[in-house]
This record gives C-alpha cells, structure tokens and sequence, in this order.
C-alpha cells in the first residue's frame, strides 16, 4: 500500500504502478466530481481521463503543501471548464426563457430525500450553462466574479444563471419528490 | 431573506450530497487511461531519446527507399509489394534456398544488394536491415491475416503467393519464427537481482511494448529491467509499426536463485589466542564456501576449525556460492572481542543465614547469595560498592570474593547500590565498569 508522498513521487517518476495506484485511489472521486459537469457519464469519463492527463504531466507542480485530494478537484474542475468551453459550439442552446418556467416555490428539501444518484440526473438534465455556474458557485464555492472570469462571462451572466439553475433544480426536485411521495421508501 | 435561505439549503444540498461523492468509473477506462499517458509520454520530447527517435526514423525511412528501389519494377504498380515482397526474399536468404523457386536464387543475391546499398545509403546499417526483414517475416502470416484487412493484402493467400512467383511463404516463416530474432539481451541468465539491458535490432516500428513477464513492462525501445526474483522469464516485444504491421519477439532471461551465506562462530565467547574456533555453517541453497578469517588466512572448507595465533580484531567473511555461481557474503565485524569479559548481576539476595565473607565459586553460589561478576581474564581488579548515600560498603581486589550483602557482620538494608569496578585484563587492556544492583530480601 503506496502512502501519497510515495504515489505522488511515483508519479512524478513516470512509474506506472505509482499512477495505477493514483488512479484506482482517486479516480472513484474524480469521477464523482466530473459527473456534475457532464451530461451523462460517458462525457463524465472523457473528462476524467483528461484531468488524469494533466494530473499525471503536472504532478511536478503539486507543490505539497496543501492537500493533494483539493488539487485533484480542482484540476478536475478546471478540466471539466476546458471541456465546457470546447464544448460549447456543439451542444444544444436551449433559451434561457425557454426554461424561466419556475415556479418559485418555498420549499426546502431534506437530505435524505433524495439519492446522490438523483441529484447527479439532476445535474446532468441541466443545459451545460447552468451546471457549471451552479456547480462552481453551490457545490465549489466560487463567488460569482470567479466564475465569471473562468468561465468569461460577464458576473451578471453568472448570477442569473445561478439563480435560474436554482429554479429550475428546485422545479426538477419538487416534481421527484412528488414522485417519490407515491412511490414512499423506495430506496 | 427567505430566499437566501432557501439557496442555502439548496446548495447545501447539493455540496453535502456530491461534494465528495464517489463513482465508479467503467472498467476499461483505467487501462485506456494507462495506454493513454504511456502514448503521450511517448510522443513527448525527450532528450535522452532523441537520437534514438531520429536516427530510428532515418533509418527506417532510409529502409523504406532501398526497398522500394530494389524490388522489381512490374511490381511497383502494388502499393504493398515492397514490404510483401520484402518477407520472403529475406527469410528465404536465411534458409531457403534450396526451395528452387523461380524467385529464390535471384532474391539471395538481392538480400546483399539490398543490404550494401543500404550501407551506401543509410551508413552502417546493415545488420539493421538484415533484421528489420526477419522481424516482418516472423510475424507469421497469420498475423498479417489478423491485422490488416484482408482487402488490403489480396495477395497473402498461401496458394496465390506461390503462384505469384514469390517462394513458399507460409513454410519460409515458420521456420523464420525460430530463427528469428530481434531482442538482443544484455545477458541471458545470471542471479538475482539481475539486471537487463535489452535492446532491439529492428527499426521498423514506431512503439513497441515489453512485457518483462514477472508483470513488469515498459513502452522504451531500449528498456533497461531488473529482475529481482529468481525465475524463468519470456520477456516479449511487440513492435507496431506503421500500417499497423505488428510484429513479435520474445528471449528468454533465466535468473538463478541466490544463496544465503549464514554461519555461526562456536563458542560463542571464543578467547583468542587460545580457543579452537568452529566455524558453523548454516548457509543455504549453497554448493561451495570461500571464508576469509580475517587475519589473511582463508579455507574453503564447509565448516572450518580455525585457531588464531594472537588476539585481534578479526574480520570473518563467509561467501557462499550456488551451483549457478551466485554469491552471498556474510561478514562478520570484530568476531571475537578479546574474549575477555567482566560481567556483573543486577540483583542479588544475600544468604539470610549470615555473612558468608563472599567467596564463591560457580558452584557454591547456587543461589546467588554473593553479588560477584562472571569473568574471563580479570588479571587486576579493583570492585567497590556504595549505599544510595555515598557510603562505602564492601570493596575487594579479587576477582574471586564477592559481596555477600552484608556491611560490618549486619545485613545492610534491601535497596538499590552502586557499584564500580575497574582493572585490566592479563593482555593488559583497561577496564572501568560501573552500574547498579538491587539488593532484595530473602524470605
């Protein structure tokens, strides 16, 4: 069993056992990362190979301070921003007012309600737009100004397309939880 | 408000729920991900491979010109004829020409054309070129079959071949698998752990893969391998050139397992001079024994007695070999101490029945009533033993009389003394020893 200074000197070293062993350690993680930026898991994976690219060719970098499993997020992020941007000509628009359906309901969910399987077809059912900027904001925990500068959109740009992204998870939510509420305990 | 809240508890959903979430990655995407990074590390630029990589192109480009000059013109209108041709003609020069084809004489002598131009052209190339050949041609038709496409070589048919006027293929190569090869191993057997510098002859593809077969492998063209467990390894390469012509070699490396050298000096407070040293052998999956004993004389013995002739710090050496020639040493540091020792107890009870004065013998104190050392070679000793306060309770100059724990005819009270001891041995070393005994009380 490799500890993370020695996987992380392995790799720098090129050693194939030592990036086996990153990548069966992390990959679960990364890829659990990577999914709330893609559509399905298909795209998730081409993501996760790429950060693994770059984790592999930049492990040098890794300065060791700081903790290793951040660093692996956040190369996973900004690959996940690459692939966004790449991306972008070829995905399907959906207007924006096409979706300003929301119901603004005052609800708040529990939990448990819901599996982390769903949030994930949540997420993925999202237009591109809106998962990143709810998933960089919500979940990373980047203001608004940073997400508008990684992803070069202006920070209002970035905050109505928060707050619709909100509105139309909350929409997708409350419906699966009426959903769940017919179908009770079916976890 | 309310709604600051309420994106709170959204988003906290969300961070709580797939923050650290985990997903298992489809099966195949690790190895992908591997072949991935090895390609890349590959294609990278990198000094030490440099002229390697060039001179590899070079020569390979240089290969693919003198062929195509050097096959026959009506054939040229084939965009595969040069390297189909190129298969049996080589082998062929190898071991057959008694198959008398039309083709075989004329391409005997085509083989050296080939391989002197190749001198003119790409300069001291030539058993490169004899290789690159071998290596096409091991791959074995089969291969061929099962690589390409079988619209993209029509020709490979066994019975087309023939008839085309180009010599018994299928027959050529089975017996060019053999001979073939294109590994060329630093060393072929040797002990553990033992290290392998493998290099390729050919120059015909573009990567290639090597498994070491103890589950190692490597994407080097010239990859250096330590094996470290004894063992018979098939190490392979798999060439895969352009095209996606594949081709495959594989050289066996044996690596002889090590002895152990382990041995034991009897007595185990051997006095030298004097004592007859045993050398016990313990050494395994060993056939012969070289020992050194440290003062320039050496035996080969398998358990050797030995006597010094003065005291020394004496190295011992044991190196034992297997059958296979592998060695493994043991050295044994200052193997003898001059044998002579002053060794005291920590604790002691006195006899409670009376002061016995402290003489002792090994026998007599049975019991440990008298506070003495165990000793070899005490010529001058001085021992002096005091209370916890500083007072001096017993002090002898012999060796032979030892404190029987009590102090003026009255046993002294249990406790912890200090005692110190100081002399020299009868080869006149010095010695100052001092530590402390516990003092307990008999029933």
């Amino acid at each position: 069993m490799m500890s993370d200074p020695q996987i992380i000197e392995g790799c720098a070293r090129n050693d194939r056992k030592a990036q086996q062993e990153l990548y069966s350690r992390y990959s679960g993680f990364l890829l659990g990362v990577c999914m709330r930026y893609a559509t399905d898991k298909a795209e998730a994976e081409d993501i996760l190979q790429d950060s693994f690219l770059k984790i592999f060719f930049n492990i040098k970098d890794f300065s060791g301070t700081g903790s290793f499993i951040g660093w692996l997020r956040k190369i996973a992020v900004n690959t996940a921003i690459t692939h966004y941007h790449k991306h972008l000509k070829f995905r399907y628009h959906i207007e924006i007012e096409d979706f300003v359906s929301m119901e603004t309901g005052t609800s708040s969910f529990e939990e448990d309600l819901f599996t982390s399987d769903e949030l994930y077809r949540v997420l993925n059912s999202l237009p591109a737009g809106y998962r990143m900027v709810f998933n960089l904001y919500a979940v990373e925990g980047y203001k608004h100004k940073e997400i508008a500068d990684m992803l070069g959109i202006d920070t209002n740009t970035s905050k109505s397309q928060y707050s619709r992204a909100k509105a139309v998870i909350r929409d997708k939510l409350e419906k699966l939880r009426r959903l769940k509420g017919n179908y009770p305990a079916a976890d | 408000m309310k709604e600051e809240q309420e994106d709170k508890v959204l988003s906290e959903l969300f961070r709580h729920k797939l923050e650290n979430a985990e997903v298992i990655p489809s099966p195949g995407l690790g190895k992908m991900l591997i072949r991935r990074v090895a390609w890349r590390e590959f294609l990278r630029f990198n000094p030490a491979r440099f002229n390697a990589w060039y001179a590899g192109s070079a020569a390979v480009a240089g290969a693919a010109l003198v062929l195509i000059l050097t096959t026959s013109p009506g054939k040229d209108n084939d965009p595969e004829s040069s390297t189909i041709i190129t298969r049996p003609s080589a082998t062929e020069a190898l071991n057959e020409n008694a198959r008398g084809n039309d083709a075989a004489p004329e391409t005997g002598e085509s083989v050296n054309v080939r391989s002197s131009q190749k001198n003119a052209g790409a300069g001291a190339e030539k058993p490169a070129a004899m290789t690159e050949a071998h290596e096409v041609s091991g791959d074995g038709p089969e291969k061929i079959k099962g690589v390409l496409p079988s619209a993209e070589v029509p020709p490979v048919t066994d019975g087309k071949m023939l008839a085309g006027g180009t010599p018994g293929m299928n027959k050529l190569q089975k017996t060019a698998r053999k001979a073939d090869n294109i590994i060329n191993a630093s060393v072929t057997e040797g002990c553990a752990p033992l290290k392998v510098l493998f290099t390729t002859r050919s120059l015909l593809f573009d990567s290639c893969r090597w498994s070491f077969g103890d589950g190692g492998y490597s994407f080097e063209k010239d990859p250096e391998w330590i094996f470290d467990v004894e063992g018979e390894y098939e190490v392979i390469l798999r060439g895969y050139g352009e095209a996606a012509r594949q081709s495959f070699s594989s050289v066996m490396i044996k690596v002889h397992p090590n002895p152990v050298a382990r041995f034991e000096i009897a007595p185990e407070n051997a006095v030298i001079p004097g004592d007859e040293i045993t050398f016990l052998n313990y050494s395994t999956d060993a056939s012969e024994y070289r020992w050194d004993f440290g003062d320039g004389n050496s035996s080969d013995q398998f358990e050797p007695k030995y006597s010094y002739n003065r005291y020394g710090n004496y190295t011992v050496r044991l190196i034992a070999y297997s059958v296979f020639g592998c060695p493994d040493s043991l050295v044994v540091q200052n193997a003898f101490g001059s044998g002579y020792y002053v060794r005291f107890p920590n604790a002691f009870i006195p006899n409670p029945n009376g002061p016995s004065g402290g003489f002792y013998t090994n026998r007599s104190d049975e019991d440990s009533f008298v506070f003495h050392p165990v000793h070899s070679g005490v010529a001058e000793y001085q021992l002096r033993i005091f209370s916890r306060r500083g007072m001096l309770v017993f002090e002898s100059s012999d060796v032979n009389t030892g404190w029987d724990g009590y102090y003026k005819g009255q046993s002294v009270e249990p406790g912890v003394y200090v005692w110190k001891v100081r002399g020299n041995y009868i080869n006149g070393e010095p010695f100052t020893l001092m530590g402390d005994v516990t003092l307990l009380k008999g029933q």
